[in-house]
């Protein structure tokens, strides 16, 4: 077992960012500044001008009116200027927060090896959970900390009127404010949890037909289009509840509003007429809580996204929190005259106390080409990480002579170009040398290619593009002993014979460590290891 | 600024025009209720206002024996009018955000389905990966939520709401509808000005931003990779320099496109100071009662409300927009229906003798069914895939076993495609048992064996009865045996993606299913490859079992022990090969 690290919690993650990034807290006070004035210029907007109408009325020197005129115009500017800055502020910092956790994550994800399949869909969702704490900042922290603060200040101003109205106007913003968006937090988080399955579901059939297309197209299956239109029948319904929480909180908000303008008016005529306050200032006391509760609507959505956002960030801290396993960065190795791999009575695995396999005897001499096949979960590729140096031995001996090379089922093509591609394998590499490693690879070297940009996710290259670029970087670096992890995976019979014909060829005085679970592979190994099923506990 | 409404959105919402009327229905009825509001609340203030009177006018207003018979002045009935209102608003407002869901629910519905029914309807074309398309049907469509359920019922609230609010404001008081009809245009115009002021800008630094940007997750992404080669920790120094570039860049494109939101917000709020300052002039000149100038003022920001609204749900409407685009894509890359003959002209009777005709089939596929990015491919692939059937013609009897042989890239796989209807050919028509490509019966009349069987979630017996759904547990006991996997027990559990099955169980599953179907009356047998992989034994035992079948077979295979089997073996040459020899 692992030792459980302390757990970081989501909002200690947040204040140790906002430590990391200078004039962070100052930043922040600056967007909240501008953010209560923005909306503090509405909800006064609204309230001077009532006093300006109903003043007005009395019918004063017109002297006495130009201070409300000059303010109501001043709040009608200052709304639309105050936000723009707050805008910029605010999102200044939510962008140095984030530069600051993505170095951080990826400095934590750097330093612990990932070289294990399952890997590939965490990476994907670290990727978009650490865009969380953008939101944290704009869309939370910014809305509740800047309504909080107009709802006081306004309670204040309308005290110093009645303090019964007040009072009234501050419950009615609690309730709106605070109350309802938790309630519609609480509420639609259990509705989102019903979701959770029902959508895994139906990403299961979608997976299901797409893998089988070309069959279910063939035999005219219709069973499993029914299927999905059930799952999205009920998808349907568990999301109308959802739905349905969103409806009766901003209804709710409509309520809470309306009780505050109710109360107003009904405590407001009593004390016109019982003369406690101005009939002037009447207009005042009702006409502000409409606008104040405006700046209420957006909390609902504001908690929502708050809960969001912490289970992302709650995420990414176990990411930062957890104990690196190996070394994160494959050892080089130097060259050889003798270049093999000899694993000796070796124990493997990815924690001291949890060896995967023990008694490991894998030997390796050039020109040999070993196929290693097993289920998956036997230990095929934590061998593979243990020969590369990504994560020590845990017992026996483990040697590599010369540089080894490690060809993914899956090698990540980056976006960016064709050369930059290459010289993942050797950042020295010549122009000269990449268009032969590219050559021998089996691709086709026109005039410019180097300068291509292949796309986000390799996009603009086949499978067998794409495997063929990745043998070119193991080309590039001159690795000596190759691993070749599911050299075929993925490609349809005819590309995964060239590349495997190819291969073969491009290897042919290299020790060759094949993890395959395809006959043709098998087929043209020198030898082959079976590890059997995981003998777990041992 | 994209179009609000994609016409292919529109088309496919027919389902939810009744909520999108309802929508505007309540819409207007809200419009109603809010200038209702602000009568009830402008009568209220301005009588308390005159219960106190005017200095030295007291009782003018109401005599004060009256007064004290009514609670507040008497003005109760008109506080629980105003409660009613309120209680009407609430449910006005769960309503609205109930069709709003329904309708967006009903689209949804209708694309998911659309999706999948593109992707079968063009199943060897795999544009997406599984990943992308669980993606685009799931997250991407819910994407339309945002769309559907505030962006579009916004954009109907921006019409009905200033046209109800503004004809209250009109009859009450013209000069500050005035000032409304001027204002109220100037916010879209502000905004395509400075949308067209700032396009070039954008365009120039949303390419920049968007590659600063996506460095991290690429490089997250090709962590295992850059660890592989002991490139992780070297990343960092880059990764940091970035980071700095791509916040410089996006705070440079913020600060023009925020600009258009302060903007709106400034007329929007700077209007109704607009309108105030001339109504408190009027009323302290005495031109104006206090009941109208109260009304219009609480009236003039809701007018602006919705207009303002649309603005701050802009973003939905460009996530929903890119949503359903995606999912447009999606049924697009599928929509090529493989139908050579006008629906309107049904094949005819028994024109042809039977069997399968291939008359000067071409397909050239990078431009017709693959998206034009991998169109590209050629340029880097020597073992290109883009294989052209040029001109095929070929004549196969009924109960003929043919195998097509032939190199790496000669359209075999093409041909084979061509025949199940997966694809559409440029040119050329395709006969099987007197009937054209295209026809309702025709896939009946094969069985298939893919290069990598497709298997769904279940057990192997519902795998196998993919064949014929009304076959007998015997009848599929007897078809895996005859397919060499007698020993398969039917109740044998298959996870995603044919998990719990080898490579080699999963073929025989397929050629099971593929004799089944024979039985239940199919002519032929298509299979692609049913023997790669397969040891001397094996092979031999599936090709025994496919001459037993007594049906015609068609056969793709580079394997000599097949080839020998055949009743004809048909030789094909890549197309660039036969270009060249025509050209010497």
């Amino acid at each position: 077992m692992t030792v459980a690290a302390p757990r970081r919690n989501q909002w200690r993650l947040v204040r140790e960012l906002f430590d990391d990034v200078p004039w962070s807290r100052t930043s922040f006070a600056m967007s909240v500044l501008c953010s209560v004035l923005a909306s503090f210029s509405a909800v006064a907007l609204m309230g001077i001008a009532g006093w300006l109408i109903n003043r007005a009325a009395e019918q004063p020197p017109v002297m006495h009116l130009t201070a409300a005129t000059v303010l109501v115009r001043a709040c009608g500017l200052g709304r639309g200027a105050f936000r723009y800055v707050e805008r910029l502020f605010s999102h200044d910092l939510a962008l140095r927060l984030q530069s600051v956790l993505r170095l951080r994550t990826y400095d934590a994800l750097a330093h612990t090896t990932l070289l294990s399949r399952r890997r590939g869909d965490l990476l994907v969702r670290i990727v978009s959970d650490v865009e969380a704490i953008m939101d944290v900042v704009v869309r939370v922290l910014l809305p509740f900390a800047s309504a909080g603060i107009v709802v006081m200040a306004t309670t204040i101003i309308i005290a110093t009127m009645s303090v019964p109205i007040a009072a009234g106007l501050f419950l009615s913003a609690l309730a709106a404010g605070v109350a309802v968006p938790l309630l519609a937090r609480t509420a639609s988080r259990a509705a989102d949890r019903a979701l959770i399955p029902t959508r895994g579901e139906l990403a299961g059939i979608v997976a299901e037909i797409n893998d089988a297309a070309t069959d279910l197209a063939a035999y005219e299956d219709t069973s499993r289009i029914r299927a999905l239109q059930e799952v999205d029948e009920q998808l349907r319904r568990a999301e109308e509840r959802a739905a349905a929480v969103r409806g009766f909180a901003a209804a709710a908000q409509v309520v809470a509003a309306g009780v505050a303008v109710l109360w107003s008016l009904g405590f407001g005529i009593a004390q016109v007429e019982a003369g406690t306050l101005s009939r002037v200032e009447l207009a005042v006391v009702v006409l502000t809580p409409l606008a104040l509760h405006e700046v209420l609507t957006t909390l609902t959505q504001a908690a929502q996204t708050g809960t969001r956002a912490a289970a992302a960030l709650d995420r990414v801290g176990q990411i930062l929190d957890a104990p690196p396993l190996g070394q994160g960065d494959a050892v080089a190795g130097s060259p050889s005259e003798d270049p093999g791999i000899s694993v000796t009575d070796a124990s493997i695995g990815w924690s001291p106390d949890e060896p995967v396999r023990t008694g490991v005897d894998v030997h390796v001499a050039p020109g040999e080409w070993v196929a290693l096949t097993g289920p998956s979960g036997c230990g095929k590729t934590t061998l593979a990480a243990t020969i590369m140096g990504l994560i020590p031995s845990l017992g026996g001996h483990v040697e590599v002579r010369g540089t080894v090379g490690y060809l993914a089922q899956d090698a990540h093509v980056f976006n960016t170009s064709i050369r930059e591609n290459v010289q993942i394998g050797d950042r020295d590499a010549t122009d000269d040398q990449i268009l032969d490693a590219l050559s021998r690879a089996g691709l086709a070297t026109p005039a410019g290619v180097l300068d291509r940009i292949v796309g986000e996710e390799g996009s603009m290259l086949s499978g067998g593009e794409a495997r063929r670029l990745a043998i070119a970087r193991l080309l590039v670096g001159g690795r000596q002993t190759w691993i070749l992890d599911e050299p075929t995976e993925h490609l349809d019979t005819e590309t995964a014979a060239a590349l495997l014909n190819d291969l073969r060829e491009l290897t042919a005085d290299a020790p060759v460590l094949v993890i395959t679970h395809d006959p043709a592979v098998m087929q043209i190994a020198s030898r082959q290891i079976a590890l059997d099923a995981t003998p777990a506990g041992e | 600024m994209p179009g609000p409404i994609d016409p292919r959105l529109w088309s496919r919402a027919s389902a939810t025009k009744t909520y999108m009327v309802a929508g505007v229905a309540v819409g207007t009825v809200t419009s109603v209720v809010l200038v209702a509001q602000a009568w009830l609340l402008a009568k209220l203030i301005s009588t308390a206002f005159h219960l106190q009177g005017l200095p030295g006018d007291l009782n003018a207003v109401l005599p004060g024996s009256e007064n004290a018979a009514y609670p507040l002045g008497g003005l109760a009935p008109s506080l629980g009018a105003l409660g009613g209102i309120i209680a009407i608003r609430a449910v006005l407002m769960w309503f609205n955000s109930w069709l709003a869901h329904r309708s967006a629910a009903r689209v949804k519905s209708q694309l998911r389905t659309d999706i999948i029914a593109a992707r079968l309807a063009s199943p060897h074309d795999a544009t997406l990966t599984t990943g992308q398309l669980v993606q685009v049907v799931t997250k991407g469509l819910d994407n339309l939520d945002g769309y559907f359920g505030r962006y579009l019922p916004q954009l109907a609230l921006a019409i009905t709401v200033p046209a109800v609010v503004g004809t209250a404001i009109l009859v009450t008081d013209w000069e500050s509808t005035l000032v409304v009809i001027l204002t109220l245009p100037l916010i879209p115009l502000f905004m395509i000005l400075i949308g067209l002021a700032t396009q070039a800008k954008m365009d120039r630094s949303w390419r920049t931003q968007s590659r600063l940007g996506n460095h991290f997750n690429d490089l997250v992404v090709g962590l295992p990779t850059l660890q592989a080669f002991g490139r992780a920790a070297a990343q960092r120094k880059g990764l940091k320099i970035n980071e700095g570039n791509h916040r410089a860049q996006t705070m440079s494109t913020l600060r023009v496109s925020f600009l258009s939101g302060g903007v709106l917000e400034l007329v929007a709020t700077y209007s109704v100071a607009l309108v105030a300052v001339p109504i408190g002039l009027q009323l302290a000149f005495g031109h104006m009662d206090l009941m109208t100038g109260l009304f219009v003022l609480i009236l003039v920001p809701e007018v602006y409300l919705p207009v303002r609204q649309v603005g701050v749900h802009y973003h939905d409407s460009v996530d929903g927009i890119t949503a359903a685009e995606e999912a447009f894509a999606a049924i697009d890359a599928g929509s090529h229906p493989a139908s050579q003959t006008d629906p309107a002209d049904p094949s005819p009777a028994n024109p042809s003798p039977a069997g399968i005709i291939f008359d000067a089939v071409t397909v050239g596929y990078s431009e017709n069914t693959v998206l034009d990015r991998h169109s590209e491919n050629t340029v880097l692939d020597r073992h290109s895939e883009n294989t052209v059937l040029d001109e095929f013609c070929e004549h196969i009897a009924p109960g003929e076993v043919v195998a097509l042989v032939g190199p790496s890239g000669c359209g075999k796989s093409t041909a084979l495609h061509v025949l199940m209807g997966f694809l559409t050919p440029a040119s050329g028509t395709v006969h099987a048992g007197g009937m054209s490509l295209g026809d309702p019966r025709w896939r009946r009349q094969f069985a298939w064996v893919g290069q990598t069987p497709g298997m769904i979630n279940g057990t192997v017996a519902d795998n196998v009865r993919l064949g014929d759904p009304d076959a007998s547990d015997d009848a599929l006991q007897n078809a895996l045996l005859r397919a060499g996997a007698g020993d398969m027990a039917l109740g044998h559990h298959v996870g995603d993606g044919g998990e719990g099955l080898s490579a080699g169980e999963r073929r025989r599953v397929a050629i099971a299913r593929a004799l089944l179907r024979v039985d239940a009356g199919s002519d032929w047998m298509i299979l692609d490859e049913p023997t790669a992989g397969l040891d001397a034994d094996t092979e031999a035992s599936v090709i025994e079992t496919l001459r037993g079948s007594g049906t015609g077979v068609l056969v793709v295979t580079h394997r000599p022990a097949v080839m020998e089997a055949a009743d004809r073996v048909i030789t094909m040459e890549r197309a660039e090969d036969r270009m060249s020899e025509v050209a010497r």
